[in-house]
């Protein structure tokens, strides 16, 4: 991973930097409890969907260990490069996204930016017209999981570029 | 400002509380525990996680002035130990991943700041600070799900 060739030159990227603490091992009950959060939050949501709340949510939070893995579950998946691409600047590009998926995004960034002050009516009333309450009070437990991935890996400084799809599966 | 649902699945709310009783146990420190979480329930505004974790402050022991001085602890030098604030920066890092405007950690925020994670981890132990760590995830986690729903303070009864 630390060197890139091109056809005649060689690019020496920066090395990668350690992980800091290998949290699940010094906490394994709770990281125990963590992948049964993982399992009961996915429930009955659709994984399309379920992907592109976890990328956006980790590139909000900065995750780049969860940006790594969920682009690349996503994309074995059949997710398209494009709607990946474009996850960022959803907001400017909402022709790649189905209304369901916007309304799930528009949730994702308020319930993670939760420092900013509280979730818009606007933002829950949008979700709310495209889930149901169960599937609505899924995903907003699926935004809560990846938000608990995301402050592990950023805080232990989780290595990217190792993950294997359907790694953890 | 009424609850816009009280849906949680089941599985859900037992795997959260799962996260928050492992994470506390494995810190051993039940009184620095709720200073840790209704400082990250403040940078979320979660009323319903403040209202109980203040009561449970108070059943801990802990006193009404750190309470008082908690939203504003790197003022308060003579209040907070070493250890405390050493734990109360990292809970601000791991909270404000965001960056941007929140007040407690300036225009900047982003990842976490070596020199939190280092002064953590000169007070806390791998496994102390694995334990710590999964406890500011845990409030995060409940800070999220109540906020989402508008759940309302005051259901928690000590």
């Amino acid at each position: 991973m630390t060197t890139h060739t091109e056809t005649t030159t060689t690019v020496e990227y920066a090395p990668e930097r350690p992980a800091r603490l290998e949290w699940a091992k010094h906490a394994p009950e709770v990281y125990k409890a963590m992948v049964r959060l993982e399992t009961a939050a996915r429930k009955g949501l659709d994984h399309t969907l379920y992907e592109l709340v976890k990328i956006r949510a980790s590139q909000i939070n900065h995750c780049a260990f969860c940006i790594d893995m969920h682009t690349k579950d996503a994309l074995a998946a059949g997710e398209s490069v494009e709607r990946i691409v474009q996850l960022s600047a959803w907001d400017e590009s909402r022709h790649f996204y189905t209304a369901k998926e916007i309304a799930a995004l528009e949730l994702t960034e308020a319930v993670t930016v939760l420092t900013d002050g509280f979730v818009p009516d606007e933002v829950y009333d949008n979700a709310a017209k495209h889930f149901e309450e169960a599937e609505l009070a899924q995903v907003i437990a699926a935004i809560t999981v990846i938000n608990a991935w995301n402050r592990f890996g950023v805080t232990c400084r989780m290595a990217p570029g190792h993950y294997e799809p359907g790694q953890y599966k | 400002m009424t609850t816009r649902t009280r849906l949680l699945d089941p599985a859900v709310g037992r795997a959260l509380s799962a996260v928050s009783a492992t994470a506390k146990k494995g810190l051993g420190d039940p009184a620095l525990a709720e200073l840790v979480v209704i400082r990250a329930s403040q940078l979320n505004h979660c009323a319903f996680c403040l209202d109980m974790h203040l009561a449970l402050a108070r059943e801990y022991g802990v006193s009404e002035r750190q309470l008082d001085l908690l939203a504003a602890w790197e003022e308060a030098e003579d209040v907070f130990d070493e250890r405390e604030r050493a734990a109360l920066a990292l809970t601000e890092a791991v909270t404000v991943l965001t960056g941007g405007t929140s007040q407690a950690f300036g225009s900047g925020g982003g990842f976490v700041p070596d020199e939190v994670y280092e002064r953590a981890a000169k007070h806390f132990d791998e496994t102390r600070l694995a334990h710590l760590i999964g406890l500011v995830v845990a409030i995060n986690n409940w800070n999220r799900v109540m906020v989402s729903r508008r759940i309302p303070p005051g259901g928690h009864t000590p």
